[in-house]
């Protein structure tokens, strides 16, 4: 089988099981064997996925087929791109996603069967759309698929529809990503009005030519950033993602922190060429990920739901990838984008495996869970190490990677910011293994480790998480990047200083957590609050959208429906009236052929 | 004696049977202004026969004769059959047309 | 004035004035009467126009036929009321305006029409003519005058035959 067949079954195992379970309502219905169907399907894209990641050839293979038929040639292609970057994401997007789908057999198995069918219907499109996304050969079909994971983050998120937060929360996600969206899609028209075409390779060509038009092109590459800004939470259209927590905890690993989010990233990635020909816009990206990164951070270290924590993670590290793009080390990003993809997953699906356990996500209601369950206690740490950026996790190389691209790439600023979020992520992340895992109070109840459809997904992501990690560092860093060589040294120390720190702060109580908070007052408030962010959002919501609202409402109902009303009373009134001149009397229609005699013999004598 | 005498005198009696038509109450009343009406028509028929030298005219007056008989016969009828049905003859109270 | 013209104006004035009173008059028993009157005029003034065959037919038909069946009609309802029927008018001002602006238009427009000022002078009998022409040119409208006839008759027996 060649590239792009494989490929194309990648894509369509998830999208049969889609279509199946959508329209034969006894399948769906059936629950676990929904599941089963949906799981065969993603364990079908995934086998292709690596065979294809085994045997892709040197260049990239590229299939099309017309679209949009128009004079001259086809306005726009379908078709699939298959090279080494999509290749590393469809693994990573199907490895992912057949493990969630597995482990979510055990974690939703309280569930009703209609109710896990949806779920599995749900995850099924999901999978078809990324996969999508992944392959697309052009901005358009890739804004398709784009929009369609947004759809299916919608549905996910919302999956427990009876529950007021989780329904607001999909339409949060929705809203804050169209937002970006909106930007994204203004950008494509503009780009293919300067450049004629949607497909990727043509535009590659041209950036290559150097006959793109640069004029204006700037403004497009930042409109096409902007959907980038909301699909991978950046600055500000973050807020979504914390809040996006209220759908099932592994659709929390596998949309908002695997894959979904990463489709931003992913997006720069795949469009980079084009980039590059925008140095200001770059920076732009670089200066954005790198705050965003130490924002999301501040805002880590106060939450008390452990599912928050790893979101506000999310964004940090999301922040990481954006900036390392921004910084011209693409690669590094990309790297950190695989890593952070598996050892993400792997927190997310460590901390379902406690909060399946526990029954609550708050993280001061646990305690010493390691006696309770060691098997998640010690996936979670390295998931945990590898997040902090510990030798020889898989996290350390690609943080690194990260560090020195920015760091070459001469952004000097959003470098410190990132070696600041280094320090601040292995704190807030410690700080959540040591209150959950060890900690001083038991927690309530008798938590029990998960079964073995549960943690198997945990211990194989565990295991790649190290075992990459420990390649990587047997082959000397063939990855690594070109940096000085004190910016590993650096981002250790400061990794191991935050771990150290959490320690203290809160295993052995020697730094009292409630003095630090005293200490730095105004930026733990400020983080409480979410730094007024959502609190702005939604003064500008309800001050103009609904001011406007109102406004479009009150002219609708008073001047559009009184003008209907008007009209309806006026032909009410002269119908009435007219019906009147029919009496039923035949005398009274011979007036009316007097009057035609008369106009006839007035019209006959006027002529 | 031109052709315009017969034709104003054909007029006058056509308006006269009109009047009769649109004020009358009873339907007979009403059937008599009808007559007059006719009446009028063969006036000018037989007028304009006789100026034109055309016998058609006059064939056609014939035929209106006939018609008119059978029309009054069966509107007779018609009248006393609603008479029997609505004990009334009164036109004002013959709406069944009124929608 | 010529012999023609005295009787025109003669038959005009008995005719215009039994029209009138067929409308005007209060006994419905009279406007008939009056009718009768109008028709016979009508015949003269056939007459007048050398109508011969026509003017006979008019006071067979209608004066004798049609006189009759109305005297016949009202004599039946008249008993099925029990009372005698009162004929009077409605809209009178109205009905009259809307016939005299009828009346005055048909006058205007005849005035403005060229007709000819005398009759041209007869050629052979007119009911001779009458009688070819009837069994010739109009042969086809005149048997479809019998057929109409007849769905007559079905009609008025119909209309008449009493309710089971």
């Amino acid at each position: 089988m060649n590239a792009g067949t494989l490929a194309l079954a990648a894509l369509g195992l998830p999208f049969c099981s889609f279509v199946l379970l959508a329209v034969v309502p006894p399948l769906r219905r059936a629950g676990r064997v929904a599941g089963a169907l949906s799981i065969a399907a993603i364990g079908g894209s995934l086998l292709a996925s690596l065979v294809l990641g085994r045997t892709l050839p040197r260049e990239s293979v590229e299939l099309t087929w017309p679209w949009l038929p128009a004079e001259g040639g086809p306005m726009a292609t379908v078709g699939i791109l298959v090279d080494h970057l999509a290749a590393s994401m469809l693994v990573l997007v199907a490895l992912v996603s057949f493990l969630v789908q597995l482990y979510s057999l055990g974690y939703l198995e309280h569930e009703t069967p209609p109710a896990l069918g949806r779920y599995y219907a749900y995850h099924s499109l999901f999978a078809f759309s990324m996969l999508g996304l992944v392959l697309a050969s052009n901005f358009l079909q890739m804004f398709i698929f784009w929009e369609l994971v947004g759809l299916c983050s919608y549905l996910l998120i919302g999956f427990w529809y009876t529950k007021p937060e989780a329904a607001r929360a999909a339409v949060k996600a929705f809203w804050v990503t169209k937002a970006g969206d909106l930007g994204f899609i203004i950008g494509i028209v503009l780009l293919w009005g300067q450049a004629g075409t949607f497909q990727f390779s043509g535009l590659f060509q041209m950036a290559a030519d150097r006959t793109l038009p640069t004029a204006g092109l700037a403004l497009i590459m930042f409109l096409i950033y902007l959907g980038a800004v909301g699909k991978s939470a950046q600055f500000p259209l973050h807020v979504w993602l914390p809040d996006a927590m209220e759908g099932p905890t592994p659709v929390s690993a596998l949309i908002h922190a695997a894959t979904m989010v990463a489709a931003g990233v992913y997006l720069v990635s795949r469009v980079y060429p084009l980039f590059l020909l925008t140095p200001d816009v770059l920076a732009l990206i670089g200066w954005v990920g790198a705050f965003t990164a130490l924002l999301a951070a501040t805002l880590g270290l106060v939450q008390a739901d452990i599912k928050r924590v790893l979101a506000y993670s999310t964004v940090s590290q999301l922040g990481f990838m954006m900036a390392a793009l921004g910084a011209g080390a693409a690669a590094a990003g990309f790297f950190h984008l695989l890593t952070h993809g598996l050892f993400k997953a792997l927190l997310f699906l460590g901390a379902g495996a406690v909060i399946h356990a526990v029954g609550t996500n708050d993280i001061w209601k646990m305690g010493r869970l390691y006696r309770a369950m060691p098997q998640t206690a010690i996936v979670f740490l390295v998931g945990t190490l590898a997040l902090a950026g510990i030798w020889p996790f898989a996290g350390f190389f690609s943080k690194d990677a990260v560090l020195a691209g920015v760091w070459e790439g001469g952004l000097t600023t959003p470098f410190l910011m990132l070696a600041l979020t280094v320090f601040l992520t292995a704190f807030y992340m410690f700080r959540v293994v040591f209150v959950v895992f060890f900690g001083n109070r038991p927690a309530e109840g008798h938590p029990h480790d998960v079964p073995l459809v549960m943690s198997g997904p945990l211990w194989i992501l565990a295991i790649l998480t190290l075992g990459w990690g420990i390649s990587l560092a047997a082959s000397g860093g063939e990855e690594k990047a070109h940096g000085p060589e004190w910016i590993p040294w650096l981002a250790s120390g400061l990794a191991v200083a935050g771990i150290v720190f959490a320690w203290l702060t809160y295993q052995k109580r020697a730094v009292s957590a409630d003095a630090l908070a005293r200490t730095f007052r105004p930026l733990y408030v400020a983080a409480l609050s979410k730094f007024w962010l959502d609190d702005l959002y939604g003064g500008i919501y309800r001050g103009l959208l609904l001011g406007f609202s109102r406004l479009v409402g009150w002219v609708d109902r008073y001047l559009v429906d009184g003008l209907v009303n008007l009209a309806s009373a006026w032909t009410l009134r002269w119908g009435d009236g007219l019906r009147r001149i029919q009496t039923g009397r035949a005398q009274d229609y011979l007036y009316g052929v007097a009057f035609g005699l008369l106009l006839v013999i007035v019209w006959s004598y006027w002529r | 004696m031109g052709l315009q005498p017969y034709l104003i005198l054909a007029a006058c009696l056509f308006t006269i049977g009109l009047f009769g038509v649109l004020t009358r109450r009873n339907a007979i009343g009403i059937l008599l202004g009808i007559e007059l009406m006719l009446n009028a028509v063969n006036v000018n028929l037989v007028a304009f026969a006789r100026f034109t030298g055309e016998t058609a005219g006059l064939i056609f007056a014939l035929f209106t004769i006939s018609i008119t008989v059978a029309e009054v016969a069966l509107g007779l009828a018609i009248v006393i059959l609603i008479f029997r049905v609505r004990r009334t003859v009164e036109a004002d109270n013959l709406d069944l047309l009124k929608g | 004035m010529s012999l023609e013209a005295a009787g025109f104006w003669g038959l005009a004035l008995v005719l215009l004035a039994s029209s009138l009173a067929v409308v005007l008059s209060k006994n419905l028993f009279h406007s008939v009467l009056y009718l009768a009157v109008a028709l016979v005029a009508t015949a003269g003034v056939f007459l007048l126009l050398q109508a011969e065959f026509l003017a006979a037919v008019q006071v067979l038909l209608y004066a004798g036929g049609v006189v009759t069946i109305v005297v016949f009609a009202i004599v039946v309802t008249e008993r099925l009321v029990g009372e005698r029927l009162a004929q009077t008018n409605r809209g009178v001002f109205t009905g009259g305006l809307v016939s005299l602006a009828v009346l005055v238009w048909i006058v205007v427009f005849i005035a403005g029409a060229k007709l000819p000022a005398a009759a041209p002078p007869l050629t052979g009998d007119l009911t001779q003519a009458i009688g070819r022409d009837l069994l010739t040119r109009f042969v086809l409208p005149f048997e479809l005058l019998a057929v109409l006839f007849l769905a007559g008759l079905l009609g008025a027996l119909f209309f008449a035959r009493k309710e089971e």
